[in-house]
């Protein structure tokens, strides 16, 4: 079953009847999610938040890309993120371009920074370059912030869109940012499996080991941060359309490493992972402000956090919570959310043994 | 292995507990016959923390009017949500309030990024916003049906305050150091409009970047002028950075301050005493003010709040929600948006423990136009030198 003959049929995008068909009911109950949400409204979810998580898939999984398969570090994916959302804004705010345009322009934007910033990742490894791109992401909204080509400190305002003329709302950025993750996502399956990811996996296993084979350190390592660039530049644009509002303070340093823990909750090297972990963090991250309303532990906490914590109260516990909950997961399962799985499916595989 | 799973079902069986509970159908969103559901956010957590006093604020003037009795036989039920400052956070708050909660409207919310990501949203879908915490001009401009703005403008405040000094105390040479942003240059804006209409230059205007740390050139700079007054725009942080390096190098001015820095007691204690002698202007009364209003809040603050330090932030939470509370209660038992709107607009020098609020132009959403200007005693008290002034036209 899991013998390959040769390459082609290892770079199949569906191995076998299962997956495609899985695959195709799931992305038929995409398609139905914003109605499933509207209608019952399962773990208070909205659509904005649905949106919201699918943004930072994108950029989970760009990320991934070059943390989990290439082995790099980036502390400064936020500055990416910044870059895309305002290359995007001013585009179609300064010279009205469709958002079609704007956004692809966005990624490459995004992207040729990556390359610049890819270029000092030759040299540098491990903590050093982590302090390399955290410099680089600060120092990008620093800059943002005095041009006021780009709004200055006070940020800009994103334009309303029209879809056949009407003004979209949360439901019509949903199916369009959801196709265009859809796409990206099966565009990284593609990248890993073929020639390029198979680089950029021996890159991270042993970069003196891929020169020896053959593989163009330079040109791979450069390649991982613009790919990686250009996903979260893309999910930057798309993320200033459904804020309505960005400035250049948003995109901060936490942001950086709160895209870098989705990908080690989720599961380092796993696209599937990088989904998982972004939609839990998302989701955790805002529903976690509505501690208080859990039935029965919620007012048991509120008292705890009044007696025990400093007066911010209640939010204290959210945080902490948050904090858990992603060192539980890395404590019990270093393959994080994607480890789980793994483990449930080899388990009922074999089941009953 | 087993235990592995545990964990995984705990973090599942938290995701369900979140479910939020179903807004009931109702004819006004968030007005029920006991109850007025409103909404705040503010950040809690994260750098920007400690304005978060002034959501908590808020909490304690709906808990006051609750332990009266509530308005028209509805008590207030209050949600306060922690935004950390993240805008993408603040916009989830916002439609969670409309969607899921189902607020009658939304009290204060501090920032500009953060607010201005929920604005258009709270507009479309009617939900009347009483004073965003932040004097800039995107609240006013365009006008908003259903947004009403009370902080007084930056601008204005920093015109008027120049006029002070020129006119009343007689300074000549007023020089300014400003934090390099929109709040500071808004400020530098006022000071440059009042002086370039008496036809006098600044003498120094020297501005700070919010990472500098090293100030000991600006303040040679200002030295170096010869002004006799500096008018500073900037975070307390700058503020106490300026007036140890002045004090270094034996630089005395007069200077003078907006009300973002109104809390003297906190400046007095991280300038170590340099603060005395500061004028600053004033947008709330004083917190030891005796006006029968402010005795009140700080009796009941000791009974109901007592861990909360009675500090300005904290009473901003009470003075930003009071006009709103006076619309609810002008708009009488059948309280719409519409008719809060309507009821707001008969307020006319409608007093609080702010400045005088006035709405009854409907083209005009700017409330608190008003200041008054103070001077620091050594001891950290404050010497009222003025009666409310007002400062936008």
């Amino acid at each position: 079953m899991d013998i390959k003959r040769n390459y082609y049929e290892d770079i199949e995008l569906f191995k076998s009847n299962t997956i495609l068909v899985w695959s195709i009911l799931f992305l038929i109950f995409l398609a139905f999610l914003p109605w499933l949400i509207t209608t019952y409204r399962p773990l208070g979810l909205s659509i904005y938040i649905v949106n919201l998580i699918t943004i930072h898939a994108i950029v989970a999984i760009g990320l991934n890309i070059l943390v989990g398969y290439t082995g790099q570090i980036s502390m400064g994916h936020a500055g990416f993120f910044a870059l895309g959302a305002f290359t995007a804004v001013i585009l179609i705010v300064r010279w009205s371009f469709p958002l079609w345009i704007a956004l692809p322009i966005a990624g490459f934007v995004s992207s040729a920074f990556g390359f610049i910033l890819g270029l000092p990742a030759l040299r540098l490894k491990g903590p050093y370059l982590a302090i390399a791109t955290l410099g680089f992401g600060m120092t990008i909204t620093t800059i943002i912030k005095h041009m006021e080509f780009f709004g200055g400190r006070m940020g800009l305002q994103a334009p309303k869109l029209y879809l056949f003329g009407t003004p979209m709302k949360d439901i019509h950025y949903y199916y369009v940012i959801m196709i265009i993750a859809v796409l990206m996502t099966i565009g990284a399956v593609k990248l890993i499996k073929t020639r390029v990811g198979r680089a950029f996996i021996a890159i991270r296993d042993s970069d003196i080991a891929a020169e020896a084979m053959g593989v163009n350190l330079t040109y791979y390592k450069t390649l991982a941060f613009a790919v990686s660039a250009f996903y979260t530049g893309v999910a930057g644009g798309l993320y200033a359309f459904i804020l309505g509002f960005i400035n250049p303070e948003s995109f901060h340093l936490i942001m950086s490493i709160t895209f870098l823990a989705m990908v080690v909750v989720g599961g380092l090297g796993s696209i599937m992972g990088s989904i998982a972990g972004a939609a839990l963090m998302t989701f955790l991250d805002i529903k976690l402000q509505a501690i208080q309303d859990i039935p029965a532990i919620g007012p048991a906490l509120v008292i705890f956090s009044e007696k025990y914590m400093s007066i911010a109260g209640i939010s204290n516990v959210a945080v902490i919570v948050y904090g858990l909950i992603m060192i539980l997961i890395v404590l019990f399962e270093p393959l994080g959310i994607f480890g789980f799985w793994i483990r449930n499916k080899r388990y009922w595989k074999t089941w009953p043994f | 292995m087993l235990k592995k799973n545990l964990t995984f079902i705990g973090v599942l069986m938290v995701m369900v507990f979140l479910i939020a509970a179903p807004a009931t159908a109702q004819k006004v969103r968030g007005v029920t016959d006991t109850e007025i559901l409103v909404g705040q956010w503010g950040p809690q957590t994260g750098p920007a923390a400690p304005w978060g006093a002034v959501a908590r604020g808020t909490d304690l003037l709906f808990k006051i009017i609750n332990e009266e009795g509530g308005i028209h036989g509805r008590k207030f039920k209050y949600y306060l949500r922690d935004d950390s400052y993240q805008p993408a956070k603040t916009k989830a708050i916002a439609k969670e309030f409309v969607e899921q909660i189902g607020v009658f409207a939304v009290v204060g919310g501090i920032g500009v990024a953060t607010g201005m990501t929920a604005r258009d949203y709270l507009m479309e879908n009617k939900v009347p916003w009483y004073a965003p915490i932040t004097g800039v001009y995107e609240w006013i401009s365009p006008i908003q049906k259903y947004l009403f703005a009370q902080y007084p403008l930056y601008d204005d405040e920093a015109f008027n305050l120049t006029g002070y000094l020129h006119e009343k105390l007689g300074y000549k040479k007023i020089a300014m150091f400003y934090q390099n942003d929109d709040y500071g240059k808004q400020g530098a804006q006022g000071v440059e409009r009042y002086l370039l209409r008496k036809k006098i230059s600044l003498v120094a205007k020297v501005s700070a970047e919010m990472t500098d740390r090293d100030l000991s050139t600006h303040a040679l700079k200002l030295k170096n002028s010869g002004a006799e007054a500096v008018i500073m725009w900037t975070m307390p942080t700058h503020a106490a950075l300026i007036l140890a390096e002045s004090a270094k190098i034996g630089f005395k001015p007069q200077w003078a301050t907006s009300n973002t820095l109104s809390d003297s007691a906190l400046m007095m204690q991280i300038t170590k005493g340099l603060w005395a002698g500061m004028i600053n202007s004033f947008a709330l009364e004083l917190p030891d003010s005796n006006l029968p209003l402010m005795v009140k809040y700080r009796e009941w603050h000791k009974k109901l709040a007592p861990q909360e330090r009675w500090g300005t932030f904290y009473y901003a939470g009470i003075a930003f929600a009071e006009p709103f509370v006076e619309g609810v209660r002008r708009a009488g038992r059948d309280l719409t948006a519409d008719n809060w709107v309507k009821a707001m607009e008969t307020l006319k020098d409608w007093k609080g423990i702010s400045s005088p609020i006035t709405f009854t132009n409907p083209m005009d959403r700017q409330g608190g136009k008003h200041v008054f200007y103070g001077k620091v005693k050594p001891d950290g008290n404050i010497e009222r030198l003025t009666d409310w002034i007002r400062i936008t036209k």
